[in-house]
């Protein structure tokens, strides 16, 4: 041994007790504390539980309240809370404040150069038809026409699907439909990019919102009910929102949306509306079918 | 730790004979950031189980084949059925399957009232997680809730004793309560240290599901759209298989403990928690 190694020892056992001291630190950092005891008056803590306890009641009770009055008309009266009709309207401040800031969250969630994910053929599943209602009768295919409004031009187009077809890109991709209602599928999709639409036939200046309707869709009794949606341009000008024309390699059926329907994969099923016959342009919010029933107006995903 | 312990117990020895004279000795237990977001998060989870047991009804998970008599498909309707049929005054219900539904969810049907209630709670759950951070942070509750490595062997010990208790009260016999010197015995502190991590798992698998496709890699975690799904499904039996035992063994414990999460502070000054009566 070398008088250099005796130096060493020492060192060595410095370090390793001051890895020991920031180890118990450490340890005794996450070690639970002894509860904080206090003396206080006899009469101190039956003094704050009276205190507190109605305090507590009060809350309680403004949040039963308060709580309960958020609950659905029909729920109310099934629990005999209260009875017939009754004026509502200022109790969905709170519900709608909370649908707006939601959609707020998924507008800041969206961004126009954030594709979504694509899937592959093997994970395509069945796509159920989900016309609400009735699906129209396909004897409207054959006269067919999409009207455009709102144009910068000024004018009212009118095409028909060889003019789409004939004119612009088919795009493809294989996408997932997320449904309002929980159920989702993966589908093949084709068609023109909606970007592409806008590029061809531009809205007037500072648009900011399409209103796409159909005329064919109907009611649960078979009754005309024409389906319309909201659409903000920016969504619309998407890579991946077209305005299909095939499903899985195929035109479109009448079940989806023959012979043009958007497909808009990052909004919700609701707002991919089938069989479109008309698109206005404009610098408002558009009425949506939906949103007039309740649901949210922006829908993103 | 010993020595800790060590020093409390001094304290509490050196302040008695005084308090028998002067006054009583209390412990802090729960700040008060703690106790606002344990009571704010009933009627919160309550929301959010009725609302989300009707958007669950848009569109069920679980389904078997259609009945032949009633064409029911839905597990939880059966329920409903039986329910229907054998207690007095519901047979006939106007709509058997549809009990069920409408006793403890918002009922089916209303998808639109059911996403805007969900939306509502969901957000405020958020924030009174946050709160309950804040306040495990303040107070530095967040020690007492930590797993430790003796923490399986101790809760078994507890549940023996859970599981035993009542039958030796009506056998009249002694059964002594495990000796813990720690905030929370095994048992509790497993369970409040999951129940935050599955409101958070929650919370996670909410945001797969709502936005599956802006969040995508958040619902790839979770294995996907679908399955995030069945997780958010399951994770409200959590709260629900939570609830149950939680309130049962409070009122059991009495009104110190119940006590000090409405004012903060208990009379159990000593670490121990349920000692040997």
């Amino acid at each position: 041994m070398n008088p250099g190694d005796k130096h060493s020892v020492p060192e060595a056992d410095d370090t390793s007790s001051a890895e020991s001291l920031s180890l118990t630190k450490a340890a005794s950092f996450f070690q639970e504390r002894p509860p904080q005891a206090i003396e206080v008056a006899p009469q101190a803590l039956p003094h704050w539980t009276r205190r507190d306890v109605l305090l507590f009641g009060m809350g309680a009770i403004a949040t039963l309240v308060g709580g309960s009055s958020l609950l659905p008309q029909t729920t109310l009266e099934r629990l005999g809370v209260i009875h017939g009709n009754k004026d509502w309207s200022k109790k969905e401040w709170l519900l709608n404040r909370a649908l707006r800031i939601d959609d707020d969250v998924a507008e800041a969630l969206y961004s126009r150069n954030r594709l979504v994910p694509t899937y592959a053929k093997s994970q395509i599943t069945p796509l159920k038809n989900n016309y609400n209602g009735a699906t129209p009768d396909p004897s409207y295919i054959p006269g067919w026409r999409l009207t455009l409004d709102g144009l910068a031009s000024g004018l009212s187009v009118s095409l028909d699907i060889r003019n789409l077809l004939g004119s612009f890109r088919v795009h493809e991709q294989i996408t997932r439909l997320v449904c309002v209602e929980g159920w989702s599928a993966i589908a093949w999709w084709a068609g023109l990019r909606f970007d592409d639409l806008l590029s061809a036939y531009p809205p007037v200046s500072q648009a900011k919102w399409a209103r796409i309707e159909s005329s064919v869709n109907l009611g649960p009794y078979g009754n005309p009910d024409p389906y319309f949606v909201s659409l903000d341009l920016s969504t619309a000008r998407h890579p991946q929102t077209l305005l299909a024309t095939h499903l899985n390699g195929k035109p479109l059926t009448v079940e989806h949306g023959a012979p043009l329907r958007l497909l808009v994969p990052v909004k919700l099923g609701l707002k991919n509306i089938k069989a479109i016959t008309r698109i206005t342009y404009g610098k408002h919010e558009p009425a949506d079918y939906w949103a007039k029933r309740g649901y949210s107006r922006y829908d993103g995903i | 730790m010993p020595h800790s312990m060590q020093l409390a117990n001094e304290q509490i020895a050196t302040s008695a004979p005084e308090s028998q004279a002067a006054g009583v000795v209390v412990a802090r237990r729960h700040h008060l950031l703690v106790r606002f977001s344990h009571w704010f998060n009933a009627p919160i989870l309550l929301g959010l189980i009725l609302s989300g047991v009707s958007i669950y009804w848009a569109s069920p998970v679980y389904q078997h084949k259609p009945d032949p008599v009633t064409g029911n498909f839905d597990p939880l309707a059966d329920v409903g059925i039986w329910i229907c049929a054998h207690l007095p005054g519901l047979h006939p219900c106007s709509s058997p399957p549809d009990w069920v539904y409408n006793h403890i969810s918002l009922g089916p049907g209303m998808l639109a009232v059911a996403l805007r209630l969900h939306w509502l709670c969901a957000y405020l759950f958020m924030l009174n997680g946050l709160v309950f951070v804040i306040g495990l942070a303040m107070g530095g509750g967040w020690r007492a809730l930590l797993p430790r490595p003796t923490d399986l062997r101790d809760a078994l010990k507890m549940f023996r004793y859970y599981l035993g208790a009542p039958l030796a009260k009506l056998a009249r016999r002694s059964w002594m309560h495990p000796r813990f010197n720690t905030k929370y015995n095994a048992l509790q502190r497993v369970a409040y240290f999951s129940v935050p991590v599955a409101g958070l798992l929650s919370i996670l698998t909410g945001w797969a599901i709502h936005k599956p496709v802006q969040l995508y890699w958040l619902a790839a975690i979770f294995g996907g759209y679908d399955k995030a799904r069945i997780w958010h499904f399951w994770l409200m039996w959590i709260f629900i298989l939570f609830v149950v035992p939680h309130v049962i063994l409070v009122l059991a414990d009495g009104w110190d403990t119940l006590r000090s999460m409405i004012v903060g502070w208990s009379t159990r000054t000593g670490r121990s928690e349920g000692l040997e009566q």
